[in-house]
């Protein structure tokens, strides 16, 4: 145990004697007077229920809080009336243009209204499972596609407890990103065991490269290298995995997937910008991380365990016509996901890395 | 410095050249010929779909899974073939006792199916057309302003240990981002209903706040589960219930009813998690006697928190008065002797009967009930 409370209170007869009181029917009612602001939240359009943008009123709205929170370290509801005594709970990130974005509670609010769940909402049924070149491919797609989902889902959990709670849209939003990434996670891994080939291989170039973007330093870093970096591109997995379905199953695994990852890449958009336009002298220490962190997606995405069998999928089978037709894919693929991740980083701030950046001298 | 990946893959001759061929055709498949076991998983219930209990098959299940995982150190999903030169996670957790439950599997496709939304899923409108009175208000407001504060502690507790679990319980870590997610939502209705009462946000609560922090520094997890699953939120979903008891409103009931069911999840978690424990791993009985020696110390100290016990007194008496306020002290000592029974009984049915034995809490209810018949 780390934390004990200050007191034994077992032998504490005035907490013996307050309990007592107060169940006798003597109320103290010292909280009674304590209220914050006299606001009432109402739905702006009735159909869409209550958002959070309906309760950002005054000083409980997520527009009042400052750049930096500096007295309030416990998890106080933010409008609420404190008190002191408050105990510090060790948040150690405490700047808003460090976290926040401005998309972000329409994000989280359209992460609950798109949930979905893999078990039910994938017709597994249609999957027969064979021992065909396209199975063989989509095990091994969806075992790499498992490996950087249980990342994609620790990144943000990794740093959701550091985060001051003032920040609750915003940690809200880090919790639906990970059960987004739990949900890929589950589909992956079944999507690999009903093909009849079993998971596929690990990847050891991928998961050196996801460990190299999971230990960011500070949280614009790992946001930069986890939703706006590698979400580009995993987004463009998953968009080329629907794109190639031959069954509804697969599809709907795709499209259904690309929907939350393209989510997380936004707010990567959104943070970035916000951001950089609170801090614009980041830009350079940002762009120094992207320099020698941009190698990673080609460790993920040029990996032999995704990359070959994105080009078998593309084919269809092993006769080398095909497979030329499936490498004029994967070419296509990986120039398409480079240009608009530059795009995205062009839009967030960051500059035109296509001049900056080693990943177009690969010449794929 | 964070750690950096062995090789630079733009600047790695050999993964560059092997890039380009790929991009060009030539594949060498060597991934292919990776020994696996070939397996066809197939839903067994067609209405449940695929789940994860479809797919506990050999090298691929949990039940197979071993007590010590000494070979899985990286993010390989369990049962793939391993190459040369997967990292070390540093994963701290692992040993399966420390963190598994019996039906993981079911409790994380529970979560994901009866997933809600607190946007829509509460009848905003038709609560927008009561105006509770002001004792009623205020003291409606007060209570969900502690129940926004303590909410999300669930959520970053279970998360700040996510990482450091081994990738091979997987199950675990999905469970806990599902977890996560039912927090927010709780912290997210219970604010949304607070503002829109009118009343606002009331007054922030000291002495629950020092219980938050006793749950964020646990040493362990399996401590951390203890006191959180099982503990805190054992006792705020009979709090819940008793909470959907005295609701103001239809709308309000619904809502109860709603988080209920999330919070019956996660204890039903820390039960079984705990049962776990007690079965695979017995040593750890003494600790866990330890651990919750101080836990029921924070509980009882609870008692400070008048911003929580006297607005339930309020809310159950339904006003003011002399009568309503003895009414309400009525029902709160049910509740508060329900909370602990219910306690008190779910660690029994886990395996551990004799807690009652040792608890200065038990003690004093035991004390409590007496002065009450008397």
């Amino acid at each position: 145990m780390a934390y004990y409370a200050e007191k034994n209170f077992f032998e504490d007869e005035q907490l013996i004697e307050l309990v007592t009181s107060i169940l006798s029917g003597n109320l103290t009612m010292e909280w009674y007077a304590a209220q914050g602001a006299p606001l009432r939240a109402r739905p702006a359009d009735p159909r869409r229920g209550l958002t959070y943008e309906d309760c950002n009123l005054g000083p409980y709205g997520y527009d009042a809080i400052p750049e930096f929170i500096r007295n309030r370290y416990s998890m106080a509801a933010r409008g609420s009336v404190l008190v002191t005594k408050l105990p510090d709970l060790g948040y150690t990130v405490n700047r808003r243009s460090d976290v926040w974005s401005d998309n972000v509670v329409a994000l989280y609010e359209e992460a609950k209204a798109r949930r979905w769940a893999p078990a039910v909402d994938l017709p597994w049924g249609e999957l027969t499972g064979d021992d065909s070149v396209r199975e063989k491919a989509m095990a091994q797609l969806c075992t790499l596609l498992e490996e950087v989902a249980l990342v994609a889902m620790e990144m943000p959990s990794k740093w959701v407890f550091s985060i001051n709670q003032e920040f609750l849209e915003l940690k809200s939003f880090l919790c639906a990103q990970m059960i987004d990434e739990a949900r890929h996670v589950e589909a992956c891994r079944k999507r690999a065991l009903a093909s009849g080939q079993g998971l596929g291989r690990a990847s050891a170039a991928a998961e050196q490269a996801l460990k190299e973007l999971l230990s960011a330093e500070t949280y614009p870093e790992a946001s930069l290298g986890m939703n706006l970096l590698l979400g580009s591109f995993v987004l463009a997995m998953y968009r080329a995995l629907a794109a190639l379905a031959r069954t509804r199953a697969d599809r709907l695994l795709g499209t259904l997937a690309m929907q939350d990852v393209a989510r997380s890449v936004t707010y990567g958009v959104g943070h970035m910008r916000y951001h950089l336009a609170q801090q614009p002298a980041k830009v350079v220490a940002l762009g120094e991380y992207l320099d020698r962190t941009e190698h990673v997606v080609l460790g993920i995405a040029g990996c032999p365990e995704f990359l070959e069998p994105l080009v078998l999928l593309a084919a269809g089978s092993l006769d080398a016509e095909r497979v030329a037709a499936g490498s004029r894919f994967a070419r296509h693929w990986f120039a398409t996901a480079l240009e608009e991740y530059f795009e995205r980083a062009a839009a967030a701030g960051l500059g035109d890395r296509r001049r900056r950046s080693r990943l177009p001298r690969l010449d794929a | 410095m964070s750690y950096l990946s062995t090789v630079d893959f733009t600047e790695d001759r050999a993964f560059v050249d092997r890039f380009q061929r790929t991009m060009r055709g030539d594949l060498e498949l060597s991934w292919m010929d990776a020994p696996r076991e070939r397996v066809a998983c197939r839903p067994q219930n067609e209405r449940r779909g695929l789940t994860f209990r479809d797919l506990d098959v050999g090298s691929y299940g949990f039940t197979d899974m071993p007590e010590l995982i000494r070979e899985n150190r990286s993010f390989a999903p369990r049962g793939a073939a391993m190459p040369e030169g997967l990292p070390d996670l540093q994963a701290e957790v692992n040993r399966k006792s420390e963190v598994w439950a019996y039906n993981i599997e079911g409790y994380y496709e529970e979560a994901m199916t009866r997933q809600w939304n607190a946007t829509t899923d509460i009848p905003w409108g038709e609560l927008q057309s009561v105006d509770l009175p002001e004792d009623i208000g205020k003291a409606y407001a007060q209570l969900l302003t502690f129940l926004t504060e303590v909410e999300m502690i669930a959520t970053d507790v279970p998360a700040k240990w996510m990482g450091r679990l081994n990738a091979d319980f997987f199950e675990v870590k999905n469970f806990i981002a599902t977890q996560a997610m039912d927090e927010a939502r709780h912290a997210e209705i219970f604010r949304k209903r607070a503002l829109s009462t009118g009343w606002g946000l009331m007054r922030a609560s000291a002495q629950n706040e020092f219980n938050l922090k006793f749950l964020r520094d646990a040493d362990s997890f399996a401590e951390a589960s203890l006191a959180l699953h099982l503990q805190a939120e054992g006792m705020v979903l009979t709090l819940f219930r008793f909470s959907e008891y005295i609701s103001p409103t239809e709308g309000d009931k619904k809502l109860f009813r709603l988080v209920m069911q999330d919070e019956a999840r996660h204890v039903g978690y820390g039960m079984q998690h705990l049962k776990w424990v007690l079965d695979h791993f017995p040593e750890r009985r003494e600790a866990i006697h330890h651990h919750l020696d101080e836990a029921e110390n924070f509980v009882f100290g609870g008692g400070y928190a008048t911003e929580v016990l006297e607005p339930f007194i309020i809310l159950s008496g339904k006003g003011l008065k002399k009568e309503n306020i003895a009414e309400g002290v009525r029902i709160t000592n049910a509740f508060q002797l329900k909370q602990a029974d219910e306690y008190f009984e779910r660690l029994a049915k886990c395996g551990l009967p004799e807690r009652r034995e040792r608890s200065r809490l038990w003690k004093m209810i035991e004390l409590r009930k007496q002065s009450m018949a008397a």
